[in-house]
């Protein structure tokens, strides 16, 4: 694709930078259930009841007002990590660094503006931290991370649809699921799509591109992608009517809740409620 | 603006969700009704648009990149309860897979850009663009702002939930329980974001991509009403096209640097408060920590510029008692300087590069 | 030998733009049918009339006996009925590949039908198995490759056993190995009562996957016979974009004369 006889320059830092945000997305987050597979105490669980423990303990979290009762959930999320064979380290890179940067930068301030008694003063600045202040950040960075373990720990371990699934027996419409796991799809083709868009622009252009230039190339790729979409949306629409759609959506569900579900559904209401109780 | 678990108390977060749930209804009758289902595919498609636009960086003039939604050009495309459920599909994938956004805070995530966001985006659009041609300028402008304020009516209304946590939710010894920071502080520091680089960069993907749908595929520019057989056509730009679309989008630029410009006239409003922060407050060395803090760690200046300084003591107090509370703050006057500042940087760089564009040489591209 | 499709002098627009002009066809239950003709020749529009997914603004079109008209489709009955009986395999594989694993694709169709849970797992194993696709089964579609994809597609649409096959240039977009791969397939669809029209613009496959030939131009049909005579017509084939004339010269000489690629230049001697 490069123009014979010259060398493509291209100090296109904007594409790259667009390009590795693309692949990111891509490898990172959404083919994630990376433990699916290993033999650990979540994957042993019918998805129903992992997806309601899950979201027991979240709530339990975010209702809990104790500092405490916060610790303990979160000792509760790493257990439940480890014993399901996901790796602290990979916890740690996905979740734990990215919540407390988001979770950080927000709270941060907090740390100065809570007005109450001051514990720590720095000097010169004429800045405190209050114990209010401090106490205030604990908890909101503490409950983020506990949060973002346990649903990050249930995505890791169960495949994508067998959420879905699972949601849908909690009496989540039809037609959503559906369109859940469509764009779960077809995120795929989009994301290659821009990038095999972006890829050629990078090849055939030599030098820096102008603001305007950038901007048109962003809109432009934003733009061809939405047709792209819209027509791949109305061709999918024939193929699921060519086979038989025809308005009601049916899902295959093989679930079987077995012993070791109702014990594990026990404990985690036992586990929540506690939580909840004691953090009120 | 995607609120992360632990910010919103739990009956915050239910609240929301009772909210956003009879948005969801709402659409999902919708689809059974007037879209006849095909419906679901298109929703579904154009929500992984939305994740992959969320993903793109959007150069902004001035040389920063911005992230935009993209619910302004949903909610042209689709309609407001089309546009509901495809942003809200989007935002509850990034919350199980990205993090970004909590579970329990999904309601008011939703309510926040997939409601709000939508309905004020289709508001603006249909308002400004009323029956002008499909592809006249107008149309561009009106996508331009359709998304910059409903961005930043987005960002607003998750200012304020963020705002009343601490009023609502404490304990014993006044700590807050989740987000701390109060209405006068939760408000600015959100919109000064928005207002400036999410903005724009909102702006700039509607914009752009209904300029791109003009001369590309105008059948899609009339709303999925229409989408059907035969009806949805590909027809290849030219190369050429580009020279069509670049005027609107200068101007769209003129147009939004202006208007922040313009921001002085919020000053009007903040009356003699914002003569009292200039001059108290900037001498206090505690409050203007405080004030740096929130400010991106950046220290004040040691004194009001001139030419502001001026204008405050002219304009004070036309109108003091009719501002909400919240405007008669120090960290909104502080706002208002900045976006006065971000527009009068758009202004000094379109000059330039209008100024510029006559002595350079184009860059050559194959 | 019944009539699978009988279409009278039928007309179909694009937004204005004319797709299909006046076409008549009928096609006997049992038939393999190529139907040839360059992008925009009216093919895929043609294949989506046969199997209701549109329907044309002019004309008659009938499906052993019965008009296929919109109400009609629109009733449970007829369209269990006739959903099962034809299937359509797009040209993108990735419009057809729109469920979580391999294994729930080829069961939709299935599914859609209300078929029962056991016999619709044990249908659906067979069929990955005839197509050779079984370790695949739990595979999500973005980790296939072309071919796979293309596979799969395949069987989703044989696992209800369908009378009538409709495929969408079957072989485009795929490597030499899966092309001949899936020409095999069609192979084996000689001989039984399955009625298969493919729409294709690879000449060289022709010959092994049909005895009927349709050339298509602009909307209508200008050309029907059997193999040996339409691919022998140069003049046809160049007239319907088909072929591309190909010059080249041997010290002085120089010689014109229309090819494709895939066949060997008999007519030529170097």
């Amino acid at each position: 694709m490069e123009a014979s006889g010259t060398t493509v320059v291209s100090r296109a830092s904007f594409i790259e930078s667009t390009l590795r945000g693309l692949a990111r997305g891509m490898s990172k987050a959404l083919v994630s259930e990376h433990a699916a597979t290993r033999p650990g105490l979540l994957q042993q669980l019918d998805p129903r009841v992992r997806v309601i423990g899950v979201l027991l303990l979240t709530v339990a979290v975010v209702v809990c007002r104790r500092f405490e009762g916060i610790v303990s959930l979160m000792m509760v999320a790493t257990s439940i990590a480890v014993a399901s064979r996901v790796s602290l380290a990979s916890l740690a890179k996905r979740v734990w660094l990215v919540t407390l940067g988001f979770t950080g930068l927000i709270a941060l301030p907090a740390l100065f503006l809570t007005p109450g008694e001051p514990v720590f003063a720095l000097q010169g600045l004429h800045i405190s931290i209050s114990a209010q202040g401090a106490r205030t950040v604990a908890l909101l960075v503490l409950r983020a991370e506990t949060a973002a373990t346990f649903t990050t720990v249930l995505v890791l371990c169960t495949p994508w649809n067998h959420i879905l699934k699972a949601l849908r027996s909690l009496h989540l419409p039809p037609e959503v699921v559906t369109m859940l796991a469509m764009t779960h799809r077809y995120v795929f083709l989009m994301i290659e799509t821009a990038n095999q868009m972006f890829e050629s622009r990078q090849s055939r252009t030599i030098g820096t591109l102008s603001g305007s230039e950038r901007r048109k190339m962003t809109t432009r790729t934003a733009g061809v992608l939405l047709s792209k979409s819209i027509e791949l949306s109305h061709e999918v629409y024939l193929a699921m009517l060519s086979r038989g759609y025809r308005g009601e959506i049916h899902l295959l569900t093989d679930f079987r809740l077995r012993p070791r579900d109702y014990m594990a559904l026990t404990a985690f209401l036992m586990t929540a409620g506690l939580a909840m109780w004691v953090g009120r | 603006m995607h609120i992360p678990d632990g910010y919103l108390s739990p009956s915050t977060c239910a609240t929301l969700y009772v909210l956003s749930a009879s948005g969801w209804y709402g659409s999902l009758k919708r689809i059974k009704r007037v879209f006849a289902s095909r419906t679901i595919p298109l929703i579904s498609v154009f929500a992984a648009f939305s994740f992959v636009v969320m993903m793109l960086n959007v150069p902004l003039p001035g040389g920063t990149t911005g992230h935009a939604v993209g619910v302004g050009v949903a909610a042209i495309v689709l309609g407001p309860w089309g546009a509901i459920l495809a942003i809200s599909i989007t935002l509850a994938i990034q919350a199980l897979f990205f993090g970004d956004g909590g579970i329990t805070t999904l309601g008011a995530n939703c309510f926040n850009m997939a409601i709000v966001g939508s309905f004020v985006a289709y508001g603006v659009y249909r308002w400004i663009a009323g029956k002008s041609e499909l592809i006249s300028r107008r149309r561009i402008v009106a996508a331009a702002l359709a998304g910059y304020v409903s961005i930043n009516a987005a960002a607003l209304v998750a200012a304020i939930e963020f705002g009343i946590q601490p009023l609502l939710f404490h304990d014993a010894n006044g700590t807050p329980l989740y987000a701390p920071y109060s209405l006068h502080v939760a408000i600015p520091a959100m919109m000064i974001g928005h207002l400036t680089i999410a903005g724009i960069a909102e702006a700039v993907i509607s914009a752009g991509m209904v300029s791109y749908l003009q001369t590309a595929d105008l059948g899609v520019l009339r709303g999925i009403k229409s989408v059907g057989p035969g009806s949805v056509q590909i027809v290849s730009g030219a190369p050429g096209e580009s020279s069509k679309a670049e005027p609107s989008q200068r101007r769209l630029w003129w147009t939004v640097a202006l208007l922040m410009l313009c921001t002085p006239v919020g000053i009007l409003a903040a009356g003699s408060a914002w003569g009292e922060w200039s001059s108290a407050d900037l001498k206090n060395p505690h409050k203007r920590a405080q004030i740096g803090v929130v400010s991106g760690n950046q220290a004040p200046p040691s004194s009001v510029p001139a030419g502001l300084q001026k204008l405050a003591t002219l304009w004070t107090a036309p109108f003091p008692g009719y501002a909400p509370r919240f405007v008669r703050s120090q960290a909104f006057g502080y706002l208002l300087s900045a976006m006065f500042g971000v527009g009068f940087f758009v202004v000094t760089s379109l000059i330039t590069s209008v100024v510029g564009s006559k002595w350079k040489r184009p860059e050559r591209q194959l | 030998m019944a009539s699978a499709f009988k279409i009278e002098n039928i007309s179909f627009d694009y937004e204005g733009i004319p797709a299909l002009r006046g076409l008549s066809l009928h096609v006997e239950q049992g038939e393999r049918i190529a139907l040839l003709g360059a992008n925009g020749s009216g093919k895929s529009t043609l294949l989506r009339i046969l199997d209701a997914l549109y329907f044309p603004s002019a004309g008659s079109v009938a499906f052993q006996g019965t008009p296929l008209i919109e109400e009609r489709l629109q009733r449970n009955e007829f369209s269990l009925h006739f959903r099962r009986r034809v299937a359509l395999v797009f040209q993108n594989p990735d419009v057809q590949l729109f469920n979580p694993t391999v294994f729930e694709e080829v069961a939709y169709g299935p599914l859609q039908l209300h078929w029962k849970k056991e016999e619709l797992i044990q249908r659906v194993d067979e069929t990955l198995a005839s197509m050779g696709i079984s370790h695949l089964r739990d595979r999500p579609p973005y980790r296939l490759s072309g071919g796979e994809k293309k596979r799969v597609a395949l069987a989703s649409v044989l696992v209800l056993d369908p009378e009538v096959l409709l495929l969408d240039e079957p072989t485009a977009t795929l490597d030499p190995k899966s092309q001949s791969q899936v020409v095999d397939l069609m192979q084996e669809w000689k001989g039984t009562s399955k009625t298969v029209i493919t729409a294709t613009h690879q000449l060289e496959i022709v010959e092994d996957i049909a005895e009927r030939v349709l050339v298509l131009e602009a909307g209508v049909v200008i050309a029907d016979g059997t193999p040996a005579d339409i691919l022998s017509n140069s003049d046809l084939l160049l007239r319907a974009n088909l072929v591309h004339a190909h010059r080249h010269s041997h010290g002085g000489v120089v010689h014109s004369h229309p090819h494709f690629h895939g066949r060997p230049h008999s007519e030529h001697e170097p």
